[in-house]
C-alpha cells in the first residue's frame, strides 16, 4: 500500500508543482465577471482613455476569453516574435488567455490540440500551424468555436468553400502574390544595382511549402526580366510556368537566366555535417556576389561568408541577432514579418468571440493580405526593431487596435492594408 | 623479416583499410561527376569538423553504450553545455578558448547530474537518458526563451573552424580518451565492469562512481561536440520533444566499423577511423549535392551491410575460401 | 493470500493506480478550471489510442529485452501506403488491410534480417528508422501533391468515433493479452526476455520469438496507422513522427520492465498511453511555456516511472 500512498502523494506534488509553475503564466486578470459592468479591471495601461472605455461599454469584455493558438514552429525569430506580442502584449492589455499548443508536426496534432483547446473552453482558435486548415476549419465549425489564420491565407479554392462558415472569421497574412512579390523585390533590389551572380537559399522549397517556392519563383521572374532577351528559368519565361517548374522539380536549378547566374542552391534544414557543407560551398563559391534566402539566411551563411564581399537577403522576422548581422556587414536586405500583425486578427477573432464578428460586405469570413516590413540598411532595421520589439509600445497599440473593435469591413480592410513602417506610424 | 613486413602491411590494410577504401570510392564517386572531393578550404574543414564532432560523439556513445547504457541525452547535453557558454561568453565578451572550456565544464556537469540521477534513482538507463533529455531541451529552451544563441557577428568566437583548430581537438581527443581508459585505475575498473559487472562488483570495484564518471566524461566530450556545433555557424537552435537525439544516430556507423577496426589496433583508434570513414561520406553528399532522402538511405545501406559483414564474417570467409579451393580444384581436373 | 502475495499484487497494479491518480486530478483540476470534461475524456481517447495500440503490440518486441526505434516511422510509411491504396480503391477495408499488411512486412523485414544475418535487431531497427524515413519523403514526393498525401475526409467520418476507436483497441488488446498470456508463445517470450540462454536449452527458438514479436508489433503499429489516417486523413513527412518516441514512454510509464522477461505486463502499454495523454491534458490547464512545461513533464515522467518500478530495483545498476 505504500507503493498507492506514494503515488497519491506523486499526483499531489504534481499538482502543486504544475500549480506553482503556472501561476506566473497566468494572465494579470482574472475573471471578472463580478465587476460592474463596463468597467476594465484587467490593467490595461490605457484606462484612461476614453474612446477606449466607450468599446468597452459597447462589447461585453468583462469575461476572459480562453483563446487557443495553434503553433507548428515554437523557436524561430518569427514564431518567438509573435508569441511574444500575445503573450506580453496583447494578454496583458485584453481580457483573454492564450493557451498554445506544443510544437505541432502534423495535422493528427492540429486535431489533438484542438481537441485540447475546446476541453479548456476556448471560445476560439488563432491557427499559426497549416498542415490541414480545411480539416481545423470543419472541427471548429462542428464544435462552435471560432477559428481565424495568422499570417496566412487559404487557397482560392478553399476560401470559396469556407468563407461562408458561420465560426470562420478568416485570414490575415501574406498571400501568396505578397510572397511572389518579396522575392521579386528582393532579387530586383539587387539586380538594379547591377549584380548578375546569385545563389539561392531554397529553405522548405524540398517539402515543397508554397510560400517559399513562391518566394524562389519571384526571385528568378525578376531575374528573367533582367536576364535580356530570351532569357528563362529551365525554359519557363512568366509567374506561373517558373512557379510550376520549381514545384515540378522540388528544387531551384542553377544555371544561367541570360546574362544572370543562378550560382548554387541549397535546400532543406537537414542540419547535419553534408547539408552545412553543402551551405559552405555555396557561399564559397567563386563570383558569388549575392545568396537570397527563401528565409533566414544570415543563420546558415553568416559565418562562411564572413571576410568577402559576398551579400545575403534574408525573409524572416525582427530579431535582434539580424540587428547584429547587419552591423557586421553579413545582413544585408531583410524582409521581415513584424510581430504586431497579428493584431488585427485577434481583433477579428475577439470581436467573434464577445459576439460582434467582422464580415465582408456579402458577409463572408475575411481574407486580407499584408505585407512585410524591408530593411535595407542598419538605420531601417535599427527603427523597426526598436518599435517591433517593444511590449509597451509595439507597432499596433492597444489604442490603435481598439479602434477595431466597432470597426465597420471597410475601415478594418483599410486598416490593415497600411502595414508598412511609415503608414503604421502615420496612424 | 619478410614474415614481419607481411604481417605489418596486413595490419596496416586491417587497420586502414575501411578508411582508405571509403576515400578511393568517394573519389571515384565524384570523380564520375567530375568533381574534386577537395577542391576548396572549406572542403577539408567540413572534413576536420565532421571527423571531430563525429569522433567524440562516438566516445561518448560508445562508452555507455558498451556498459549496456543506452543514452538518449548526449544530444541534449551537447545543446545545454554550447547554450551555457555561449551565453556567458556573448554577455561577458570573453574568447573562444574560455567558450571551449565553459563548455566543457558545462558538459561535465550536466553529465554528472544524468549520471548521479541514474545512480540514484536506479532506473534502467535509457529510461532516466529520456527523461533527461526532456529535461535539458526544455531548460535550454527556458534560458535562452526559446531564442537560441546566435553570435553570428562575434569574429572572435565564429573564428575557430580551421583544420588546425579541429586536428588540434581530435588529437587531444584522442590521447586524453585513451589515457584515461587504458593507463588509469579508473579505465581498469570500467572494462572490469564491462566485461562483468557482478563479478567486479563482488570483487570491490565501486560501480557508482565509475559510472558517474562514464556520464562525467560522456558530458565533457559532448560538450566538446556542441561548441563544435555552435562555432559552426554562430548560432545554437533549439529542439524540443527529443529534436535533440538525431546526434546520437550520426555516431553508430563509426562505432560499429570502429568496433571492427579495434581487433587490429586500440578500439578509441578505430573509433577515429571510424569516424573518418564517415566523414569522407559526408563529404563526398556535400560535393555531390545529394538529396537528404537518398543520403539517409545510403547510410543506412551502409551500415546494415557493414554488420550483416561483421556478424557474418567468419562463414563469409569460408564461402570465399571454399569458391577459391573449388577454383583450384577445378583447375587442376582441368589439368 | 499471504502477505507478500499481495505485496506483489500490489505492486502490480501501482501504474494502474498512477493512471487513477491522474485521472483523479485531471478531474479536480478540471472541474476547478471548468473546463468540458466529457469533451476532454473523448479528446483523452482520441489522443491516446493510437500510441496505446502501437504500444500493446510493442510489448511483444519489449518483452524479448529489445526494443524498436523504427515504429514511428513504420506506422507513417503504412498510412502513407495505406492512404496511396484508398485513393486508388476507394475502400476503407483494403485501406486497413494494407497498413496492418506493410506494417507487419517492415516488422517481419526487421526481424527476419536479424535472424539471418545474426544482427542485434535493436541495430536493424536503427537503420530502418534512417530507411523508412527517407522511404517517406519518397512516397510524398512521388505519390502525393508534393507536400502531402490525403484521403478525403468524408471517406472516414463514419468511423472516426469513439466507439469504433476503441472497439479497435479492445478488439486488438484482447488478442494480445491471450497470446501473451494464455498460450504457450506468451510463456516462451517472456521465458526468453527473462533468461535467453536457459530458454535457448530448453528448446525455445530465439528466431521464432523474434518473428513473432515483430509480427504482434507489426500488427499493432498498422492498426495505430489506420487509426491515425481516421484521425487525420491528410499525411504528411511527420505524420507520426512522435509515436516511435511516445512508445517508449508510454511502455515505462504503464510499468513495464524495459529489460523484458517474466514481468513483462501486456496492459502496461494502455495504462502508459493514458496517463501520459492525462499528463498532457493536465500540464494544458497550467498553460506553461513550451520549456518549462518539457522541463516539468520530464521530472514527472522519471518520478512516477521511479515509484511504479520500485519492486524492480536490484541491487547493482540496472542496464
Amino acid at each position: 500500500m505504500k507503493k498507492f500512498w506514494a503515488l497519491l502523494l506523486t499526483a499531489a506534488m504534481t499538482v502543486s508543482m504544475l500549480t506553482g509553475c503556472g501561476g506566473s503564466s497566468q494572465p494579470a486578470q482574472a475573471d471578472t465577471a463580478g465587476n460592474e459592468a463596463g468597467s476594465d479591471s484587467t490593467g490595461q495601461t490605457d484606462t484612461g482613455d476614453n474612446a477606449a472605455q466607450d468599446i468597452a461599454a459597447d462589447l461585453d469584455m468583462s469575461k476572459t476569453v480562453k483563446i487557443g493558438i495553434l503553433v507548428s514552429d515554437a523557436t524561430t525569430a518569427e514564431a518567438l516574435a509573435f508569441r511574444t506580442y500575445y503573450t506580453e502584449y496583447i494578454q496583458k492589455q485584453y481580457n483573454v488567455e492564450m493557451i498554445y499548443s506544443d510544437e505541432l508536426t502534423d495535422a493528427a496534432g492540429e486535431t489533438s490540440a484542438i481537441d485540447t483547446f475546446i476541453t479548456n473552453n476556448c471560445k476560439a482558435i488563432i491557427s499559426f500551424s497549416s498542415f490541414d486548415r480545411a480539416a481545423q476549419i470543419e472541427q471548429c465549425e462542428g464544435a462552435g468555436v471560432y477559428y481565424a489564420v495568422a499570417t496566412g491565407t487559404l487557397t482560392d479554392e478553399e476560401y470559396e468553400t469556407y468563407k461562408g462558415y458561420e465560426h470562420y472569421v478568416g485570414a490575415i497574412g501574406p498571400s501568396l502574390d505578397v510572397e511572389f512579390e518579396t522575392g521579386y523585390n528582393m532579387a530586383k533590389h539587387y539586380l538594379d544595382q547591377g549584380t548578375t551572380n546569385f545563389a539561392i537559399f531554397g529553405g522548405a522549397i524540398p517539402y515543397y511549402t508554397e510560400m517559399h517556392i513562391y518566394r524562389a519563383a519571384g526571385m528568378i521572374t525578376a531575374m528573367v526580366e533582367a536576364g535580356g532577351d530570351g532569357a528563362s528559368y529551365q525554359g519557363a519565361a512568366v509567374k506561373d510556368a517558373i512557379i510550376g517548374q520549381i514545384f515540378a522539380d522540388g528544387e531551384v536549378k542553377t544555371g544561367a537566366i541570360g546574362n544572370v547566374n543562378i550560382l548554387g542552391y541549397v535546400g532543406g534544414y537537414d542540419m547535419d555535417d553534408a547539408w552545412f557543407g553543402k551551405c559552405a560551398q555555396m557561399a564559397q563559391t567563386t563570383d558569388l556576389e549575392v545568396i537570397l534566402a527563401v528565409g533566414n539566411g544570415s543563420d546558415f551563411f553568416g559565418t562562411a561568408i564572413a571576410g568577402t564581399d559576398v551579400k545575403i537577403a534574408s525573409v524572416d522576422a525582427y530579431a535582434s541577432s539580424y540587428g547584429e548581422a547587419m552591423e557586421a556587414g553579413m545582413l544585408d536586405y531583410l524582409a521581415g514579418k513584424f510581430s504586431a500583425s497579428i493584431g488585427p486578427i485577434f481583433i477579428a477573432t475577439y470581436r467573434a468571440a464577445l459576439g460582434a464578428p467582422i464580415r465582408t460586405a456579402d458577409g463572408n469570413a475575411l481574407a486580407l493580405s499584408q505585407g512585410y516590413w524591408i530593411a535595407e540598411n542598419v538605420e531601417d532595421f535599427g527603427a523597426y526593431y526598436a518599435v517591433d520589439s517593444s511590449v509597451e509600445s509595439p507597432a499596433y497599440t492597444k489604442d490603435l487596435l481598439d479602434t477595431l473593435l466597432t470597426a465597420d469591413y471597410a475601415t478594418f480592410e483599410n486598416f490593415v492594408g497600411k502595414y508598412s513602417f511609415a503608414e503604421i506610424q502615420n496612424m | 623479416m619478410k614474415t614481419g613486413k607481411t604481417n605489418g602491411l596486413k595490419r596496416i590494410v586491417e587497420i586502414a583499410g575501411i578508411p582508405a577504401a571509403a576515400f578511393l570510392i568517394m573519389v571515384l564517386l565524384c570523380g564520375i561527376q567530375g568533381v574534386k572531393l577537395f577542391e576548396m578550404e572549406g572542403n577539408w574543414i567540413l572534413f576536420f569538423r565532421a571527423a571531430a564532432s563525429v569522433m567524440l560523439t562516438t566516445f561518448a556513445l560508445s562508452l555507455n553504450l558498451n556498459s549496456g547504457r543506452f543514452d538518449f541525452s548526449i544530444g541534449s547535453v551537447a545543446l545545454l553545455s554550447s547554450v551555457i557558454s555561449a551565453s556567458i561568453c556573448t554577455a561577458a565578451g570573453l574568447p573562444t578558448i574560455v567558450m571551449l572550456m565553459i563548455s566543457i565544464i558545462a558538459g561535465a556537469l550536466l553529465g554528472a547530474i544524468s549520471g548521479a540521477v541514474y545512480v540514484i534513482v536506479k532506473l534502467p538507463p535509457i529510461i532516466v537518458s529520456l527523461g533527461v533529455a526532456l529535461f535539458y531541451e526544455g531548460f535550454a529552451f527556458s534560458i535562452t526563451k526559446g531564442y537560441g544563441v546566435s553570435f553570428v557577428a562575434n569574429a572572435e568566437l565564429t573564428s575557430f573552424p580551421s583544420v588546425a583548430n579541429y586536428l588540434l581537438i581530435i588529437v587531444c581527443g584522442l590521447l586524453l580518451f585513451i589515457f584515461l581508459f587504458d593507463y588509469t585505475q579508473f579505465g581498469y575498473d570500467y572494462k572490469a565492469l564491462l566485461s562483468g559487472q557482478k563479478v567486479a562488483v563482488n570483487t570491490g570495484i565501486k560501480e557508482i562512481p565509475n559510472a558517474v564518471g562514464c556520464y562525467t566524461i560522456a558530458g565533457a566530450l559532448m560538450g566538446v561536440v556542441g561548441f563544435i556545433s555552435a562555432t559552426n555557424t554562430g548560432t545554437i537552435q533549439m529542439a524540443l520533444n527529443f529534436g535533440s537525439i538525431g546526434t546520437m544516430f550520426t555516431a553508430f556507423l563509426p562505432m560499429f566499423i570502429g568496433g571492427f577496426i579495434g581487433r587490429f589496433c586500440n578500439e578509441k583508434i578505430g573509433y577515429l577511423l571510424g569516424a573518418v570513414t564517415t566523414a569522407f561520406i559526408s563529404l563526398m553528399y556535400a560535393r555531390l549535392n545529394v538529396d537528404a532522402s537518398v543520403q539517409q538511405i545510403v547510410t543506412a545501406l551502409i551500415l546494415v551491410g557493414f554488420l550483416i559483414y561483421l556478424n557474418n564474417e567468419n562463414k563469409i570467409i569460408e564461402l570465399v575460401q571454399l569458391k577459391k579451393l573449388m577454383g583450384k580444384t577445378g583447375a587442376e581436373k582441368g589439368k | 493470500m499471504n502477505k507478500s502475495k499481495l505485496k506483489n499484487y500490489m505492486m502490480n497494479l501501482t501504474p494502474l493506480f498512477g493512471l487513477a491518480a491522474l485521472f483523479a486530478a485531471f478531474l479536480i483540476l478540471g472541474t476547478i478550471r471548468d473546463i468540458n470534461i466529457s469533451y476532454g475524456l473523448k479528446s483523452i481517447i482520441n489522443q491516446s489510442v493510437v500510441v496505446a495500440v502501437v504500444a500493446t503490440g510493442a510489448v511483444f518486441i519489449y518483452t524479448l529485452g529489445s526494443f524498436d526505434i523504427s515504429l514511428g516511422a513504420s506506422a507513417a510509411v503504412s498510412a502513407l501506403i495505406g492512404g496511396m491504396v484508398y485513393n486508388r480503391t476507394e475502400s476503407v477495408f483494403v485501406m486497413a488491410a494494407v497498413c496492418v499488411g506493410i506494417a507487419v512486412l517492415i516488422g517481419l523485414f526487421n526481424s527476419v534480417l536479424a535472424s539471418v544475418f545474426n544482427l542485434p535487431v535493436f541495430v536493424t531497427t536503427i537503420a530502418m528508422l534512417s530507411v523508412l524515413n527517407a522511404l517517406v519523403l519518397v512516397l510524398i514526393k512521388v505519390n502525393g501533391t508534393g507536400s502531402e498525401i490525403a484521403i478525403p475526409a468524408a471517406a472516414v467520418k463514419a468511423i472516426n468515433n469513439t466507439p469504433f476507436k476503441i472497439a479497435v483497441l479492445l478488439l486488438f488488446l484482447l488478442l494480445s493479452i491471450f497470446i501473451f498470456s494464455f498460450t504457450k508463445i506468451g510463456r516462451m517470450q517472456k521465458f526468453q526476455g527473462s533468461n535467453p540462454v536457459c530458454a535457448k536449452l530448453s528448446g525455445v527458438s530465439e528466431k521464432k520469438m523474434a518473428i513473432i514479436a515483430f509480427a504482434m508489433s507489426g500488427i499493432g503499429v498498422g492498426l495505430g496507422a489506420f487509426l491515425s489516417i481516421i484521425y487525420a486523413p491528410t499525411l504528411t513527412k511527420n505524420t507520426a513522427s512522435s509515436v516511435g518516441m511516445d512508445v517508449i514512454i508510454a511502455i515505462v510509464f504503464g510499468g513495464m520492465p524495459v529489460s523484458g522477461g517474466a514481468r513483462s505486463k501486456i496492459y502496461a502499454a494502455v495504462i502508459g498511453a493514458f496517463s501520459m495523454t492525462l499528463l498532457s491534458q493536465i500540464m494544458v490547464m497550467f498553460n506553461l511555456n513550451s520549456g518549462i512545461g518539457q522541463m516539468v513533464k520530464a521530472a514527472i515522467f522519471l518520478l512516477v516511472v521511479f515509484l511504479a518500478t520500485s519492486d524492480q530495483r536490484g541491487k547493482m545498476l540496472p542496464r
